[in-house]
């Protein structure tokens, strides 16, 4: 997995390979701290695969100024990506790191049928469950009424079309759960827009309405026209082919019992 | 309408949207604000094609609506404005060009 390959003016260059839903990434960097940190961070989704999108960290030894596709700027730490490179520089931290990669992986997704979402993901009887909204509307408190092994993220799902079926994968992205998302994925049941009620209750959406409960929750840095054509009929693909609702969440275990089976 | 037009109104091409159930969502690119047409709004938006005038459009909206042509302008030309102001669709001269 993160074996140093070679030398590259100042620091020893390593690697480590891992893998978001089913998207392979390969850093190299020669900050060895940095290096022990993103090993660990990311220690559930080491997986090595052919074809992994490069990504070279702090390389001073490479110019600055060339043309990106895709650039942001993120507190001080910069993505910039073109056909052949992808860079980040001002990467002090995993924090830092685990924000360009959100952001990398938002606009890579465009290109593979999918999309990250604000959204906890809980496996039952082998579906996915996806229950979407912003800070403070509840998906870390569900996550943590779930049983042990069922939660696949509580923070940042991913979302993906293959064979003609969404799946739902989880992310290395923590919530408030503080625990690593799992790196494992299923057939999405049903997708959930989650209010805090008093009582649990859940009523259909229409696909223009779970639209409006998505687009918000989406994670989508490009400012891109084309970018954005492709995010919105990814999107609405999503909405018209899968279950929504819109779920009252009262905060207590038994909430399995209103969701549909 | 005997009076030739002098303004077309075109979609902002830097947007993107989608018809989904009777509605249209709008996503504008630039500052990821999201907006959404109803019926009407969607059936004008199918029709502003750059070619047409705010009365060419009212006409079709009479038509396909059965209202009188006068409360089809006056309603075509008021969702034109909020268009407009939301920057989703832009006027262009009818002899071509760019207004700005």
């Amino acid at each position: 997995m993160s074996a140093p390959d070679a030398n590259s003016g100042g620091g020893r260059q390593q690697q480590f390979d891992f893998s978001i839903g089913c998207v392979p990434f390969q850093l190299q960097m020669s900050d060895a701290r940095l290096h022990r940190a993103v090993s660990l961070r990311y220690a559930a989704f080491t997986e090595a695969a052919a074809e992994p999108i490069h990504i070279t960290l702090n390389d001073s030894s490479i110019a600055g100024s060339q043309h990106a596709d895709f650039a942001y700027d993120f507190e001080g730490a910069v993505v910039r990506a073109n056909s052949r490179k992808i860079r980040f520089d001002g990467v002090h931290n995993e924090y830092a790191l685990d924000s360009l990669l959100r952001i990398l992986l938002s606009w890579k997704l465009t290109g593979r049928n999918g999309f990250l979402l604000h959204a906890a993901t809980v496996i039952r009887n082998g579906k996915a469950h996806v229950f979407t909204g912003r800070s403070g509307a509840g998906k870390s408190t569900l996550a943590s009424l779930s049983p042990n092994g069922s939660v696949l993220t509580d923070e940042i799902s991913l979302l993906r079309r293959e064979h003609g079926e969404w799946r739902a994968y989880g992310t290395p992205f923590w919530g408030e759960f503080r625990a690593a998302g799992s790196n494992t994925s299923a057939p999405v049941h049903a997708i959930y827009r989650l209010v805090q009620a008093a009582e649990n209750r859940v009523t259909s959406l229409r696909p223009v309405e779970l639209i409006r409960a998505l687009l918000p929750n989406v994670l989508f840095f490009s400012s891109d026209s084309e970018a954005t054509r492709r995010l919105l009929e990814i999107v609405s693909q999503a909405a018209e082919e899968t279950p929504g609702y819109e779920f009252s969440f009262r905060k207590d275990r038994a909430f399995w019992e209103v969701l549909p089976a | 309408m005997t009076n030739k037009p002098s303004i077309f109104w075109q979609k902002n091409p830097a947007l993107a949207w989608r018809e989904i159930d009777d509605a249209t969502v709008i996503i504008s690119p630039t500052d990821s604000v999201m907006h959404e047409l109803n019926d009407t709004g969607s059936f004008l938006w199918k029709n502003i094609d750059g070619r047409r005038s705010a009365a060419e459009l009212a006409g079709l909206l009479a038509e396909s609506y059965e209202v009188a042509p006068d409360v089809a302008l006056t309603d075509t030309q008021a969702l034109l404005d909020e268009m407009s102001t939301r920057k989703l669709v832009v006027p262009i001269p009818a002899t071509g060009g760019d207004l700005r």
